[in-house]
């Protein structure tokens, strides 16, 4: 996708702004489980946890341009790792495994890590849509690996997880997550390895000849991405203290998260977070209206999306915003989005 | 390790189901070949043709055989439809239509699963029944049922004649050019648009096809989309991107290969062991194991 991202820069609002909104945001999150309901707490708590795995899905497919169709492994790895830790002995693992839920949270982001570092040389030797379906199909047998598993995964009838860490220890663990998570991708982003990453995107073979080597930058996307999920994964097994194979492990995560992002926008840095904002409040608006049709509007919206505004949400304001300011500027910045799409493997 | 003449009977069982998964596979190495475009929605619209002849056993009582027919047709409808919503993306990248045939497969998925629910018969599992002869037949001395032999020779059937199709008409021989070099193909005034919009609506019909020919044999639900693509990739990735007769190759090894691993190491292990065959081919052998050099990239 064209989406190059020199003009990201601090957001449609300057960075003392952004801030300023960031902070606010984080003050906000941690005064929910006091003053509101504990719906609005579960609410905020689904928001936080799609907002964590979709920046950690724009990592790996909108900056490093691999669109991966199995994130749902590392998510459900995450939250099944974590739940084998606080709660041993409903997997028949020994005791003195249990751990408390940060550590535990933190082994499965861990894991997830793991698992990407030993698959993704595996992986990596497939492009584009070999990349896609050979990742949808690794979530898939993971998925029916431990869906016959069942002593460790509780098979369908799920697994009951247990923590002495309370639904609002997981729930402010979660806000402090989706914090670190953001300014580390803002860091890695525009650091060395994220512009490594976009050149990797635009073009691998001009990458590769200038010193840029694309596995080594796809690996990291992919590993830091793992990371991510896997946490996710954990912060909501052990919020919602049931996981089951089917769902847990199943392609909705994937799939919300690739909304969320297009929605948002791809390969930038806020696109995600604005995306997850918009996308709660469709699919409460949806499942609302349409009821059981929500998934239906859901897949239509990307087609919409990935038609008439390939650049999400956030990408529609930033152009606004620089037709606003400086028509010149405009031209040069839609100049410069447009080569790489066909210089693509 | 079981009796020699169960691995027999599953080995034979399994080539015969390897030729409806070539035909489920055909649809989809078409489009891929052809038009450089990886159908993500095609286990979905596989699934609409099984549905199409599972409503007209229901309501009409007609043999999934008459149901093929109509399932043919009604996803010549659905393809041409898909095409006109690819033609604003190809061209583009290839993120853009992979995602927004993921976003197609979704709305086909839960919009069918709604429709079921509220309109028709449920969304549980719904099965026709292919019986032209009753009873299992025997062939080479194992015994096989009646409704798979029958899948499979009207598959194989398909198959070939979509290969005589291309090999031999005017119109194929411009789909083979197109899917060469469209550039060139238009220089010598072959329309490609149509060539893709005909594409399409071949691989759609083939696809339901399949479907229709697949609910005689396994129960269909609205959720059998993601499986059935992965199947009918793997067959692709086998046999060879854009190859027709790669796809009975890969259909026998598939078909063969779930058969016997869910004889020797549990039925519940089937999906897993033609999903790990095709992930390893994908990564050892990605231009197939028949399939020349074109493939991977």
């Amino acid at each position: 996708m064209t989406v190059s991202v020199p003009s990201d820069g601090d957001g449609p609002l300057g960075r003392r702004a952004s801030l300023a909104l960031g902070g606010g945001f984080v003050v906000a999150a941690l005064l929910v489980p006091r003053f509101a309901s504990g719906y609005v707490e579960d609410l905020m708590l689904q928001t936080l946890v799609f907002a964590i795995l979709a920046i950690s899905w724009n990592l790996l497919a909108g900056y490093a341009g691999q669109i991966s169709l199995g994130h749902a492994a590392f998510f459900g790895l995450g939250a099944y790792v974590s739940a084998w830790l606080t709660t041993p002995a409903a997997a028949g693992f020994p005791g003195w495994l249990a751990t408390h839920a940060v550590v535990a949270i933190l082994v499965g982001g861990v894991a997830a890590t793991l698992v990407a570092l030993v698959v993704g040389p595996a992986v990596f030797r497939l492009h584009g849509h070999y990349f896609a379906i050979g990742t949808l199909a690794l979530a898939a047998i993971v998925q029916l690996v431990l869906n016959n598993a069942r002593t460790i995964s509780g098979g369908a009838t799920g697994f009951y997880v247990q923590n002495e860490f309370g639904e609002a220890g997981v729930y402010y663990l979660a806000v402090l997550a989706l914090a670190a998570v953001t300014v580390t991708t803002y860091y890695v982003t525009r650091g060395r390895l994220g512009l490594g990453m976009q050149a990797v995107r635009d073009d691998p073979r001009a990458a590769r000849s200038l010193g840029v080597h694309p596995l080594r930058y796809k690996m990291w996307a992919f590993v830091v991405s793992s990371f991510f999920a896997g946490i996710a994964g954990g912060l909501y097994g052990q919020y919602t203290l049931y996981l089951n194979a089917g769902s847990t492990l199943g392609v909705n995560w994937t799939i919300d998260s690739l909304v969320i992002v297009i929605l948002g926008g791809m390969g930038t840095l806020f696109g995600p977070l604005f995306g997850t904002a918009v996308f709660m409040l469709i699919d409460n608006l949806f499942s609302q209206v349409a009821g059981g049709l929500a998934t239906t509007l859901e897949g239509i919206l990307i087609v919409l999306f990935v038609i008439f505004v390939p650049h999400g949400l956030y990408g529609l304001l930033q152009e606004r915003r620089s037709t606003s300011r400086a028509p010149a500027e405009r031209d040069r910045t839609s100049a410069e989005s447009n080569p790489g799409g066909d210089a693509r493997e | 390790m079981p009796s020699l003449d169960l691995l027999l009977g599953a080995t034979v069982s399994g080539l015969l189901l390897g030729g409806i998964y070539a035909l489920a596979a055909l649809g989809l190495t078409l489009v891929f070949g052809i038009m450089d475009i990886v159908n993500i929605a095609h286990g979905h619209l596989l699934m609409i043709g099984g549905y199409v002849a599972v409503i007209l056993a229901i309501t009409l009582g007609l043999s999934p055989l008459l149901g093929m027919v109509a399932a043919m047709l009604v996803l010549v409808v659905v393809g041409l439809l898909l095409q006109e919503l690819l033609q604003y993306v190809v061209g583009e990248g290839l993120e853009q239509p992979i995602l927004l045939l993921f976003g197609v497969a979704l709305a086909l998925q839960n919009s069918w699963q709604f429709a079921l629910d509220a309109y028709l018969f449920g969304s549980d599992a719904q099965t026709t029944d292919l019986r032209i002869v009753s009873g299992n037949l025997v062939l080479g001395g194992v015994s096989v049922s009646s409704s798979r032999a029958v899948t499979f020779v009207v598959a194989v059937a398909l198959v070939l004649a979509t290969w005589a199709f291309l090999r031999y008409t005017r119109t194929g021989r411009s789909i083979r050019a197109t899917a060469q070099n469209p550039t060139a193909a238009g220089y010598v005034g072959i329309d490609t648009d149509r060539i893709y919009r005909v594409t399409m609506a071949m691989g759609a019909a083939l696809a339901g096809a399949a479907g229709a020919l697949l609910s005689a044999l396994f129960p269909f639900d609205p959720y059998v989309g993601w499986s059935y693509l992965l199947k009918a990739f793997a067959v692709v990735v086998l046999g060879g991107v854009g190859s027709v007769l790669g796809t009975l190759a890969g259909g026998a090894v598939i078909g063969v290969s779930e058969n016997v691993g869910a004889l020797v190491i549990g039925g519940s292990y089937r999906d897993i062991v033609s999903l790990s065959i095709f992930l390893l081919v994908l990564l050892v052998r990605p231009q197939g194991l028949f399939g020349g050099s074109e493939g991977g990239e």
